[in-house]
Parts: C-alpha cells; sequence; structure tokens
C-alpha cells in the first residue's frame, strides 16, 4: 500500500459510546484524515439501541444516511420506516431524524456537510472523542483533543461550554470555571440558559463561583 | 421522496461495463458527492479511473457482495463494510466485482472548496437518451447542467456531441467553439470523435 490510499474495515473502527451512554461512533472520518466532508458510522449494537441521535441539523447541514448492515427503524419528520441494508436516508436542513436499530448489530453512515460551503471539521466530533476517552478513563487523552478543538476554533461559545463540562466530570473545577467563564463571555443568554440544566455541571452548582457567573 | 433504496435507484449501464445508480441527482445532493455502483456486463463495478482532474478524495465503500479494487497497482479483495480510502486524486482506481449482487457506494469531494456536482453525471445520465437516439432529451439534460456550470468545458463538448449526432450542425459548432476556447485540448479529441463525423466538412469545424 502507498501513502497515498488505506483500506479499512468498519469494525476495525474505535467504538465509542456517548456520554449519555445513548450512541456509539465509529469514527470514519477522524481515522482516516478525510477533508472534503463529514462521513461517519454509528452503531446499535443490540435490536432496540438508538443508531442515530434524535436532531435536526439546524445549522444548515444536508445529511444522508446509508444502512450498512443490521436493520434500522428511521423517522424523517412525520414519517417512521423500516430501513433494510441499503436503504438511503436524505435529511434537509432542519427536519427531525433519528434511527433506532431493529436488530443487532446495525451500522449507519451518515454523510454531511452545507451545499455552497467549503466542509470544515466540526467540534463535536472532537468533543464527542474526548468525552468518550475519558469515560474509558484516558483523560490526558481527551484533555489533549480538547486543547486541540479549542486552537482549532477560537471564539465560539460552543468550544469552551464543552471543555467546561469535560473538566467538570474529569472533576478539575478550576479548569471548569475557567472555561465556563469564557463562554459565559462569548454567549451570554446561550450559557444562562443551558448551564444550569447541563448534568455535567451539577457538581458546580454548590461552589461560589457559580452563583457569581450566574446568580 | 427522501428515502430509497439501492436497488430502487436508477441503473446507468455504461459503455466502460459499469452500472451507475445516481444517488446525488436522486436527492438533488448539493453538499457532497455520492454515488452507487454495481457490476454491468463485463463485471467492472468502478471504472478505472483517476481523479486528477477534479482533485476529489474518495471512499469506496462495499455495501454488498465483494470486489477486487485495483489502486496504484495493488490488488485488494473488499467484503461488505470494508472500504478503500484513496486521498491521492492522482492514483489510478478501480473495482471488479466478485458477486453479481455487488453495490459500492462512492463518496467523494474537495477538501477546502464548495462541492460543485460534477460535470460527468449530467453526461452519464444522458447516456441512455443518446443511446436511444432521443438527441432533444439528451441536449436538455446537458443544457439544464450547463445553465448550473456555464463554464463546464467537458460539458459544452459533450452537448455539441449529441447537437452533431441529433442534427443541429449550427449549435454543435458553437458549442465544440466554446469548450475548444475553454480549454484548446478538445480541438484533438474533436479531431478523433466519431460523433462529429456529420460536421466535421463544415467550414468553421476546427481543425
Amino acid at each position: 500500500m502507498s501513502d497515498g490510499y488505506q483500506v479499512l474495515s468498519l469494525d476495525d473502527l474505535e467504538r465509542l459510546t456517548s456520554t449519555d451512554g445513548e450512541l456509539t461512533l465509529l469514527p470514519l472520518r477522524r481515522t482516516i484524515g478525510f477533508h472534503p466532508f463529514g462521513v461517519n458510522a454509528w452503531l446499535g449494537a443490540n435490536a432496540g439501541d438508538r443508531v442515530i441521535e434524535r436532531h435536526r441539523e439546524q445549522d444548515g447541514d444536508e445529511e444522508l444516511y446509508v444502512v450498512v448492515r443490521g436493520r434500522a427503524t428511521f423517522t424523517l419528520g412525520d414519517e417512521t420506516f423500516d430501513a433494510p441494508p441499503g436503504t438511503l436516508v436524505h435529511a434537509t436542513p432542519g427536519t427531525l431524524r433519528e434511527a433506532m436499530a431493529a436488530e443487532d448489530d446495525t451500522v449507519v453512515l451518515a454523510v454531511g456537510a452545507k451545499p455552497g460551503e467549503a466542509w470544515e471539521p466540526a467540534p463535536w466530533e472532537d468533543f464527542y472523542v474526548a468525552f468518550a476517552h475519558r469515560a474509558a478513563g484516558r483523560v490526558d487523552e481527551g484533555r489533549a483533543i480538547v486543547a486541540d478543538t479549542l486552537a482549532q476554533h477560537p471564539g465560539t461559545w460552543q468550544g469552551p461550554f464543552n471543555a467546561a463540562c469535560f473538566e467538570a466530570v474529569a472533576g478539575d473545577d478550576d479548569a471548569a470555571f475557567e472555561h465556563l467563564r469564557v463562554a459565559v463571555e462569548r454567549a451570554p443568554a446561550i450559557i444562562a440558559k443551558y448551564a444550569p440544566d447541563d448534568g455535567d455541571l451539577t457538581r458546580l452548582h454548590g461552589d461560589p463561583r457559580w452563583q457569581e457567573l450566574f446568580g | 421522496m427522501t428515502h430509497t433504496h439501492v436497488d430502487e435507484l436508477d441503473r446507468i449501464e455504461l459503455d466502460d461495463g459499469f452500472e451507475w445508480r445516481p444517488v446525488r441527482r436522486r436527492f438533488d445532493i448539493r453538499a457532497f458527492g455520492v454515488n452507487a455502483y454495481a457490476p454491468g456486463a463485463t463485471g467492472q463495478v468502478v471504472e478505472e479511473h483517476s481523479e486528477s482532474a477534479l482533485g476529489h478524495e474518495e471512499i469506496y465503500l462495499v455495501l454488498r457482495g465483494r470486489a477486487r479494487f485495483t489502486v496504484d497497482g495493488n490488488e485488494h479483495e473488499l467484503g461488505p463494510g470494508q472500504l478503500v480510502f484513496v486521498r491521492d486524486p492522482s492514483l489510478r482506481r478501480g473495482a471488479v466485482a466478485l458477486s453479481d449482487d455487488t453495490i459500492v457506494l462512492a463518496l467523494g469531494g474537495r477538501p477546502g472548496v464548495a462541492h460543485e456536482p460534477s460535470a460527468w453525471e449530467a453526461m452519464f445520465a444522458a447516456v441512455p437518451a443518446a443511446r436511444e437516439g432521443r438527441w432533444a432529451d439528451a441536449i436538455r439534460m446537458h443544457e439544464a447542467a450547463l445553465a448550473e456550470q456555464p463554464a463546464s468545458a467537458p460539458l459544452l463538448y459533450n452537448l455539441a456531441c449529441m447537437e452533431s449526432r441529433g442534427g443541429w450542425p449550427l449549435d454543435a459548432l458553437l458549442h465544440l467553439a466554446e469548450a475548444i476556447e475553454l480549454d484548446p485540448k478538445w480541438a484533438a479529441y474533436a479531431a478523433k470523435d466519431t460523433d462529429f463525423d456529420p460536421i466535421r466538412d463544415e467550414p468553421g469545424f476546427p481543425a
């Protein structure tokens, strides 16, 4: 094989469970370093598991889901349908979509990008991987990814907010408040709305610094 | 319809022996390139080609069956859930199906730029119309693609081919001249292309 190409199986990819235990990401894009647009696979190990998060892509990404194996039950807008392997599901931005595994070992490929814009890696992917590493006890590895992500996406509120969540769960309260303060500076109304209900931050509620930020 | 199955897509068998099942066009996806391929008469499932002209990075994922890929001269036999990621657009790649039901999903785009639907898609889509001599339909498909990409030399060239064969010599000469003005290499292709036999002796045909 040369440097110009790579052969792999979706089964070679890490299986990264989300913080809430609901989702399992097979991080294809990061693993191969693909940059033209977003592409990842999601696994439902057991029938009944969630494969695709219930979400709407409000930021304008159009998405295509491809059932690679197993079987999924998809919901797209008001419609719910059976999706055997080879099913292609196109979701426009804003459309509610989700998928549950109808059989064990269901894999769905998700492809997405914004029309008319050059694609850039989205911070969610890095944070997802960082949080999965932390949950698996690889805190330093996760923290290094958080630091990289913050450097790559300066000026966002999502970056420091997620970094605060990471550190709050990892047990570094000082670092958590430092990130939270930056997030509040960048988007006070949004953070005031989300922070109180975020389970990752619950532990910080008794700290005087929480009162300073959110009264 | 916002969902379908790979076996319900259009099936367009192309002259190189593979069957194109258009996914991007089916949903009018604008943000990325995606298509499915099945083996045609020759068993080819991914055309032998490089992506040098478009600069695309490509992923080929076997959805069903088995295929033998040849990438940069190396062979790899892949089954369902296995994939080849070809980062270097200049590498030659292609695949032959090892079972009749093989489906390969191809995803591609150029890093760092907004995706533009590839001109070849309109040309491939027009193949059945051209094969059946429905020149007006084939021409309409090219014109629709040109409305979005007016400076595509391959589209203009192919449009000229359809017009030449369909009996519109003046339109053919005009569009061939436009293609050659954008990229002179098309003059050399036109000199050998039998599609232009009907207009080769017309005044104004590029020598």
